[in-house]
């Protein structure tokens, strides 16, 4: 039921997140961040999501490619329900038609 | 409550996460336990996605510190709210600080202390928001997980596009316009040519320094 790697893992991942939710409190509040500090600060989670999807962007496939590019245009248009299910839908119909 | 509507759309967010991490082999007592403790959607969704058997430690911990290092900016704003408030009451609070409990716990502080209330900063109404966030959360993450075994191979219904579907969402909500957007156009370029030339998951590291290396050096153009 639980694996002792992925108990450590999980333990270690939830220590890291809570100090980042103390961390600001106790470090940074009487701190004024320099320019150069705070924009790699808000570009951060950005640079880290897209990179884990990277992959998606050079698949081989391009029934695949297309899925991508309809659920980018829904992404910057709805909210996260309809984008999820056009997605869905789109990767599953095109890979069924195109292969 | 103003946040009912931030709830609903957190389900099938909550629902897609805990599919997804049956399918990458985490049992429903530990992806509950990833939800409970960890409480950040954001990094469990980049966690599960770079899952493996037996997972990678290092690189799921480097990169759920990435994805949440935005938590220490969203600490400092609330801080100047938090100075009537003892220590003790102050960390057990923070542990529910995710970015839908920060937004309505600091909009509705900015509101009272507008309309002149003191303290501006209600542990009420914040707690409260708070914990239906991680209720909500915890338990269709849950849910998620109970029904994932049930939808079978996840890439033949074009399930594994929810990931995706949901980070380019998330990103959206991150967006400051395109010159704030240009380091994620370096990270996308340098994960997606590591991940073609280098085996392993090393693309994902590559990339997302390459692009906090680009937002340092581009911050002086400002």
């Amino acid at each position: 039921m639980i694996d002792a790697p992925t108990l450590f893992a999980i333990v270690l991942m939830a220590g890291v997140t809570y100090l980042t939710r103390i961390g600001g409190y106790v470090v940074l509040r009487n701190r004024v961040l320099s320019v150069r500090a705070t924009a790699v600060m808000e570009a951060a989670p950005g640079c880290v999501l897209i990179s884990v999807i990277a992959p998606a962007f050079v698949s081989r496939n391009p029934a695949d490619l297309l899925a991508l590019a309809i659920t980018l245009v829904a992404a910057t248009r709805l909210s996260m329900l309809p984008t999820v299910v056009i997605g869905v839908a789109s990767a599953g119909l095109l890979r069924h038609l195109i292969g | 409550m103003s946040c009912a509507p931030v709830l609903l759309g957190t389900i099938p967010y909550a629902l897609v996460l805990g599919a997804q991490a049956t399918q990458k082999g985490l049992s429903t007592v530990e992806l509950s336990m990833m939800t409970g403790l960890n409480f950040a959607g954001g990094s469990e969704f980049a966690a599960i996605q770079l899952w493996t058997s037996p997972p990678h430690i290092l690189l799921i911990v480097a990169i759920t510190f990435l994805v949440n290092s935005r938590h220490l900016l969203m600490g400092a704003a609330l801080a100047p709210f938090l100075r009537e408030l003892s220590r003790r009451k102050v960390f057990p609070a923070l542990f529910f600080m995710c970015d839908e409990s920060w937004a309505l716990g600091l909009a509705d502080a900015k509101q009272r202390a507008a309309a002149g209330i003191a303290p501006a900063f209600s542990p009420r109404y914040y707690i409260g928001a708070a914990l239906a966030m991680y209720l909500t959360w915890v338990s269709f993450t849950t849910l998620g997980a109970l029904l994932g075994p049930m939808l079978g191979d996840v890439e033949t219904y074009g399930f594994d596009m929810a990931f995706p579907a949901v980070f380019l969402v998330l990103m959206r909500g991150m967006w400051k316009g395109v010159a704030a957007a240009r380091p994620w156009l370096v990270s996308l370029v340098v994960a997606a040519l590591v991940y073609l030339f280098v085996p392993g998951a090393w693309y994902v590291a590559a990339g997302a320094v390459a692009g906090l290396v680009a937002a340092w050096l581009m911050a002086g153009d400002a």
